[in-house]
């Protein structure tokens, strides 16, 4: 046999024995930065756990699916989907039209507003009364989007951090004068510090957090909503949600 | 906006849309490698005579040995021994604030202290950490420059008369100069690129700027391929001055 022909061979056998890893292999690979609690945080014990990662496990429970959560961090968590090192991502991703053009978002699966936290001294009511403040958010997160919007991308009042705990941290040493953010992370980190409280503009929108997927991954969509609406129907959904926000969920629309 | 292509892939808006955030932080960038190079050589030179004091009479002695040669080692062996992703987050979250914090800091508090934080908090501890660190790698530049000249010509110039402090600063260092600039200039490229680190604290350099844009686009190419262009130009840019200072001051030997 000609060397070329062994190569060949090899590299045939390679791919087969590699597609045979995959096929028998279909366990899928969730990512979600664990710097989110309630949403996704590290336990004591190194395990991921939190609101999100109880809903995905339920909605794979009821569709089916074998996964693994991998802790992602959120500046990279968007190209891990791109690359396929994650198949999907629930980490408290705000559905928008923007993040809709690139990927594809399950039914909603939370109701979410941006919060903005303060020194207790502070006399900040609204969104606007933080102009020429120094505003933190993570990067690339709605509270970025929603303070780009009002003061403007460059502006350097606005300072971007990678995280929830770093912004809160500058927050608390007075290295900025607010955190903007989404409520569920921000309420929770805000009454973690005494000298911290809230302020929630009324004219925040309404918001909804969704499962994110490669676009056009429309099989995954699929069992994934099927598996949303399951647990949404015999009554496991509402109690993860009270079990994490001790509320009653709301009712989330289909879309 | 518009989209434009560059060769059919590259989103060259986005580039320009954050080009005041990429100019600003090309000049925070410049500026943090100039000040932390000229006082880290400073530091580096103080810490390296600083391991290298002995004495043979009695009181001197152990000064030297207690106040000067085992502290710097210390230092030395902290600084390069930890990570300086590590010392940077340790001062700015906990040294610093420990010193400047508007509640009870040691060195400033009250309104100075918040807007010393607020406009400067950043850059301060950036600009600290990569000194002390800096410092740390220099001096052992600065030891070993030393202690590769011949005692022979220690012992000739004292014989002459000249005092130590005239012996260090008009036969050692300038020879022992010629042989750490090499090295030197090693430390300077090193220090520019590790300048990028400081982006965590949210000091808007260079890699804050790839970030931001990555972070609001999720697109990975076109802001770090465009960040990673110019950290070239800049450290090629420093190989060339360092390359110049050789030429100029390396001439002694090949006479």
């Amino acid at each position: 046999m000609k060397i070329s022909q062994k190569i060949t061979i090899a590299i045939g056998l390679f791919a087969a024995a590699l597609g045979g890893v995959q096929a028998q292999n279909k366990e899928l690979v969730v990512g979600s930065s664990a710097t989110y609690r309630p949403f996704a945080y590290e336990n004591p014990n190194k395990e991921i756990v939190g609101y999100d990662i109880d809903i995905i496990k339920a909605v794979a429970q009821k569709s089916g699916l074998q996964i693994k959560i991998v802790n992602t961090p959120w500046t990279g968590i968007f190209a891990a989907l791109n690359n396929g090192d994650v198949d999907l991502v629930i980490s408290g991703v705000t559905i928008n039209d923007k993040r809709k053009q690139s990927y594809d978002f399950s039914m909603p699966y939370f109701e979410a507003r941006q919060l903005i936290a303060v020194q207790k001294d502070s006399s900040a009511k609204t969104l606007k009364d933080l102009a020429g403040k120094k505003i933190g958010v993570v990067t690339g997160s709605t509270g970025d989007d929603t303070a780009s919007r009002e003061f403007g991308k460059t502006n350097p009042d606005i300072r971007r951090f990678e995280s929830t705990p770093v912004v809160i941290s500058e927050l608390v040493n007075s290295g900025i004068d607010a955190a903007i953010g989404d409520n569920g992370v921000i309420a929770f980190r805000a009454q973690e510090h005494k000298q911290l409280k809230t302020v929630n503009d009324p004219a925040f929108p309404k918001e909804f957090f969704g499962i994110v997927v490669k676009q056009g991954n429309k099989a995954l969509l699929d069992k994934i909503n099927s598996g949303m609406a399951a647990i949404k129907a015999d009554g496991s959904y509402a109690q993860i949600y009270k079990k994490w926000f001790q509320a009653d969920a709301p009712n989330l629309p289909a879309q | 906006m518009e989209q434009v292509l560059w060769f059919g892939w590259f989103r060259v808006d986005i580039i320009t849309e954050y080009g005041v955030l990429f100019w600003r932080g090309l000049q925070m960038t410049v500026l943090v490698t100039l000040i932390c190079i000229l006082q880290g050589t400073t530091l580096g030179l103080a810490i390296g005579m600083a391991r290298l004091a002995h004495s043979r009479h009695a009181p001197i002695k152990q000064l030297c040995q207690f106040a000067l040669r085992w502290p710097a080692t210390v230092y030395v062996s902290f600084f390069r021994g930890t990570p300086l992703f590590v010392q940077i987050l340790l001062i700015h979250f906990a040294f610093l604030p420990l010193f400047i914090n508007p509640s009870d800091g040691l060195l400033l508090s009250g309104e100075t202290a918040r807007n010393l934080k607020q406009n400067y908090g950043a850059f301060l501890s950036g600009v600290l950490a990569l000194t002390l660190n800096a410092g740390a790698y220099i001096s052992e530049i600065f030891r070993a420059g030393i202690q590769s000249i011949d005692r022979g010509q220690v012992e000739a110039s004292r014989s002459l008369g000249l005092s130590f402090s005239r012996t260090m600063f008009h036969v050692v260092l300038p020879q022992a100069f010629r042989r750490m600039l090499p090295p030197l200039g090693n430390n300077a490229i090193s220090l520019l690129k590790d300048s990028s680190l400081i982006s965590a604290i949210g000091l808007a350099e260079l890699a804050y700027a790839a970030r931001t844009v990555a972070g609001a686009y999720s697109r990975y190419w076109e802001p770090y391929l465009t960040i990673s262009l110019m950290y070239w130009i800049l450290t090629l840019g420093l190989a060339n001055m360092v390359k110049k200072l050789e030429a100029r001051y390396g001439r002694g030997d090949s006479r």
